[in-house]
């Protein structure tokens, strides 16, 4: 079963405050782990440390057991890793910048040439002969993350993997993702609350080197709930009658023709009898929260604000 | 060492691999041609002026030390080309991320690419030794040419190129910019010894130190070699193979574990 595990892991750059500071946690069989935090926050130190980039100032990095430090053939051995902006020799083709991590990792294979189609197919990939050099940036993302799966390692730790792709690719690399956690252990940082909504089961917030909050995606939202829902009708309407609703509305807005953001309290009742009550002023097009639940746990743990439930904080798991 | 993780090939297998791809990487890069052409340039013309001039020495053995007593500073700047971005191309350009996250020791990859760097130079070597022997053959003939001594002063340039190629590679790991370190090596190597030298003549000291110094060994198997007027003191083929071979051992030695503790900070 793969395994991702940092133990008291602390990285300190010069004489200053620690970039990672005793960092825990472990995570073992498939599913996606988003890695959250601003910049600066430590999520990149954490999984240079995790692929024998940076060498720990304390505590370990463990991959499937293996210690990456001391054993780094070994722990890396079923990796995929993409870490700051990797780029293949310029001079390289594509085929020979995927055959070349291909032949690292498992060795030659006469089925390599499949697999690199496949995967051409798959990603999309410009032209197996083209120069990497002379590629667009999205394009050698696309080379790099095929790189990354090429002979399918089980467990892969993603930079950011969509920085750098248009729209069309950011959801070609997601689809590749969501089909790959059913099987695969990925951790992958990210700034995209949306990305990781859409792809991961579980999160870690981080913030100045300190692990603030891991928790599953589900129980983060349900823990922080959005205070404010956008509501689209078909027909126009007076925001009057909106804020006459009675209670359960604390505040509405008009943010659009015929829309409105309307704040309540963020509970589940109060959220079902404000549609109840749209539903009978008007017909209703849409009604959606007015953020994600993740960017407001975000918002929160940044502001020092931890949400409801003080204890999330530092929850004991992560230490 | 612990075994290899099943699946992951051999660090011997995987040496072959960094060996072969560091190779294309200098076929691609075009390095490896611009340097075959200085060599040939610069050999070929040599050979022209003296058939030119008329000047092929008393016999081949002076022939051909004169000629390859020249070797040292076209070694230096081989070797400072093939070798001084071995290791700052993993630091200083974003391929590091692509290469050194991957199953392989570190020491793998430098000792493929040393090898690499070092078959890419005997090429070289071997150019440049053709068109001299071409040169004594012509002047000399066949059974003139002292072919021992020819093949000692390549066994000797070989050291020489290894000894250079580990400076190189010492230079790369201690910077991340590749051109940054292929400067330094040839500005250590030439001048920095060159005045190092001059301050130990100065003092009545023999150079020692310099592999520049014990590369004059390379010409010096040849007992009828002309000497330039004014040139110092010269190694023994011994104590030129020990300067050589203590530059090659010791700074790989280094520069391996330099690359082994390097960070990816950027």
């Amino acid at each position: 079963m793969s395994t991702i595990e940092i133990s008291a892991l602390t990285k300190t750059y010069g004489g200053g405050r620690p970039a990672l500071a005793d960092a825990t946690f472990r995570y073992e069989g498939s599913g996606a782990i988003g890695y959250l935090g601003p910049n600066g926050a430590g999520k990149t130190t954490t999984l240079k440390l995790l692929t024998g980039l940076l060498r720990p100032t304390h505590g370990s990095a463990r991959i499937n057991g293996f210690d990456v430090h001391r054993e780094r053939k070994a722990a890396l051995a079923d990796v995929g890793a993409i870490i700051e902006s990797p780029e293949p020799y310029p001079s390289q083709t594509v085929a020979q910048a995927v055959e070349m991590v291909s032949d690292f990792r498992r060795g030659r294979s006469r089925n390599i040439g499949k697999e690199i189609a496949a995967l051409h197919d798959r990603l999309e990939l410009p032209p197996l002969d083209a120069r990497t050099g002379r590629l667009s940036k999205g394009q050698r993302q696309r080379v790099v993350i095929a790189a990354s799966l090429v002979r399918d390692p089980r467990i892969i730790i993603l930079d950011e993997p969509t920085s750098g792709l248009d729209p069309k690719e950011r959801i070609l690399v997601r689809n590749l993702l969501n089909d790959l956690k059913k099987d695969h252990l990925i951790l992958m940082s990210s700034h995209l609350m949306q990305e990781v909504t859409e792809i991961c089961d579980q999160v870690i917030f981080i913030n100045q080197g300190q692990i603030l909050l891991r928790d599953t995606v589900d129980n983060v939202a349900n823990r922080f709930r959005t205070r404010a829902v956008d509501v689209e009708f078909a027909t126009p309407m007076l925001l009057d009658r909106i804020r006459a609703i009675g209670p359960m509305v604390e505040d509405a807005v008009v943010v659009g023709e015929r829309r409105f953001r309307i704040s309540f309290d963020g509970s589940s009742s109060a959220r079902s009898g404000i549609l109840e009550a749209l539903v009978r002023l008007g017909p209703v097009l849409t009604y959606q929260s007015a953020s994600l639940a993740l960017e407001d746990a975000y918002l929160a743990l940044m502001q020092g604000n931890n949400g409801a439930d003080p204890a999330l904080a530092t929850p004991p798991a992560a230490r | 060492m612990a075994a290899d993780p099943a699946g992951v090939p051999s660090d011997t297998v995987q040496f072959g691999m960094a060996f072969r791809h560091q190779v294309r990487f200098y076929l691609r890069t075009m390095r490896f041609l611009a340097l075959l052409v200085i060599v040939l340039l610069a050999t070929v013309g040599f050979v022209a002026a003296t058939i030119y001039y008329h000047v092929g020495g008393v016999d081949a053995g002076g022939y051909l030390g004169g000629f390859l007593g020249l070797f040292t500073i076209f070694g230096l700047i081989i070797g400072a080309f093939l070798g001084g971005d071995a290791i700052a191309m993993d630091f200083g350009s974003p391929t590091g991320y692509y290469t050194l996250v991957l199953p392989v020791r570190r020491a793998t990859l430098l000792l493929g690419r040393y090898a690499a760097a070092f078959a890419a130079s005997f090429v070289l070597i071997l150019v440049y030794f053709v068109v001299a022997v071409s040169g004594a053959v012509y002047f000399h003939g066949v059974l003139g040419t002292p072919w021992v001594e020819v093949g000692e002063s390549l066994g000797l340039a070989s050291l020489y190129a290894l000894g250079v190629l580990s400076v190189a590679f010492l230079f790369s790991s201690f910077f991340r910019s590749p051109a940054t370190s292929m400067i330094s090596t040839v500005l250590v190597l030439f001048f920095g010894l060159d005045i190092a030298t001059g301050i130990a003549a100065f003092a009545g000291v023999d150079p020692w130190f310099s592999i520049l110094w014990a590369g004059d060994a390379i010409s010096e198997v040849f007992p009828s070699r002309v000497r330039l007027a004014g040139g110092g003191a010269v190694p023994t083929v011994p104590e030129g193979i020990a300067i050589m071979l203590v530059y090659a051992v010791l700074f790989l030695i280094v520069s391996a574990v330099l690359y082994q503790y390097k960070e990816s900070k950027g």
